[in-house]
């Protein structure tokens, strides 16, 4: 289970950052400023590409820093994939858990449908296509509307942004309720709904991609053997197929399937993540 | 959202500025005064997320620490000189005013950081707002005595 031990300790990082910044910052320590949406780590600027690519559109003009900011996001992914969403961003680490809380609760029966246990009352195949036309439609409506609108419902920037207004002003805006609504969505309605088919965070991130970036790759020859158990399919909680090949963009690289599949088999394990 | 929010020193034109701000809240977190507060769903949609100064709970000092750090161009990150800043104009209310209403007060006269420039007292000893020289920074609003401000800043 190694690659899940790093993920974690990634995930607990980013939310710990989230909440240390504010704080560190309030007491005058300013080496690391700023939210998900744009931090600065002793002087490098980085910043969300689908917040910054927004503010290029809305304003016709392009800040030579701005730019220079969304180069490290952008080269993550194109060289590890959305690793953003599977190994930072907070709203999958709340969704993961309330997912995992979910499915340890024997289902009622008018939430019995699905087969995989959990409460959804939906039980769709993955498409990447509505996430595309929403991130679409938002980023049409930034230069109409004169400003950021794909930043009203980014859960991670809002989740970084009211953590540190609570830490200044000792309140949160009523936006920290997306996060309430997404959890409860994806627990009673489509499972893992958000990150699967909305959220223009994710989508964005997934347009950074080429041949040579990290993908988990199915292996089926002489040294590696797939014994069918499904367990791969049944550890994706964005249900996805790794054995089909065809996972991305929305496959963001948590690495769950290959972690289950060298549980299952300790040698020769057809799963694996290339670049 | 009817009332237009007074932003951080260096802000660009608000038709500007809400296009370019990125909503970081970069700029609050520098504040050492925590002047600048981050606008809700509760202001509007168009705002959510943004910067803004409310004087009369603490107004802006003019450190000017917050123009540097942001990301987008938002706040003009060149602007240095605290005279430079635009953030909007004092305007006094003459029937509230205790000095116009014949009480002696200089307490906006004495606060303001552009000293005898932005607001001076004229003959009779009534402060007058120099529109070319205010800053805007809400000091004057924050300091006045009266209940509510007989001095307030409207934002540009």
């Amino acid at each position: 289970m190694r690659i899940r031990v790093l993920r974690r300790i990634a995930q607990i990082l980013t939310v710990f950052l989230i909440i240390a910044i504010p704080v560190l910052n309030k007491k005058g320590v300013t080496l690391i400023t700023g939210t998900l949406y744009s931090l600065s780590v002793d002087g490098i600027w980085i910043t969300d590409p689908l917040s910054g690519f927004q503010v290029i559109i809305s304003s016709f003009s392009a800040d030579r820093i701005l730019l220079l900011s969304m180069v490290i996001p952008a080269a993550l992914a194109l060289a590890f994939g959305r690793v953003f969403c599977g190994w930072m961003c907070p709203q999958n680490a709340i969704s993961e858990f309330f997912d995992y809380i979910s499915r340890k609760i024997p289902p009622l029966p008018p939430f019995s449908k699905g087969g995989m246990g959990g409460f959804q009352i939906f039980n769709i195949t993955p498409s990447a296509k509505p996430r595309y036309v929403i991130m679409f439609l938002l980023l049409v409506s930034a230069p109409l509307l004169g400003f950021p609108v794909a930043n009203l419902i980014s859960a991670p920037g809002i989740i970084s942004v009211q953590v540190s207004k609570y830490f200044y002003e000792g309140i949160v805006g009523l936006e920290l309720g997306l996060i309430g609504i997404i959890v409860i969505s994806e627990v009673f309605i489509i499972r893992r709904g958000w990150c699967n088919y909305i959220c223009p965070v994710g989508s964005f991130l997934g347009i950074f991609r080429f041949k040579r970036t990290m993908k988990v790759i199915y292996t089926e020859d002489s040294e590696h053997t797939c014994g069918g158990c499904m367990e791969c399919v049944t550890a994706c909680q964005l249900g996805l197929n790794p054995m089909e090949g065809r996972i991305y963009p929305l496959c963001h690289n948590c690495g769950d399937c290959i972690d289950i599949c060298e549980k299952i088999k300790s040698r020769g394990k057809p799963l694996s993540f290339k670049f | 959202m009817n009332k237009k929010l007074l932003r951080p020193p260096g802000a660009l034109a608000e038709i500007d500025f809400s296009a370019k701000c990125i909503r970081c809240g970069k700029c609050s977190q520098s504040c050492p005064y925590k002047s600048i507060k981050t606008a809700t769903l509760l202001d509007g949609l168009t705002v959510m997320g943004t910067p803004f100064i409310k004087a009369r709970e603490m107004p802006c000092y003019l450190c000017m620490k917050c123009p540097p750090v942001c990301p987008s161009g938002a706040l003009d990150r060149k602007l240095k000189n605290k005279q430079d800043v635009r953030m909007g104009t004092a305007r006094i209310n003459k029937k509230q005013c205790l000095a116009w209403q014949g009480t002696l007060c200089r307490s906006c006269y004495q606060s303001c950081p552009v000293f005898d420039e932005a607001i001076k007292m004229d003959n009779e000893l009534r402060p007058v707002v120099d529109e070319k020289k205010c800053v805007g920074c809400g000091i004057c609003e924050n300091v006045c005595p009266v209940e509510p401000a007989a001095i307030e800043v409207k934002a540009k």
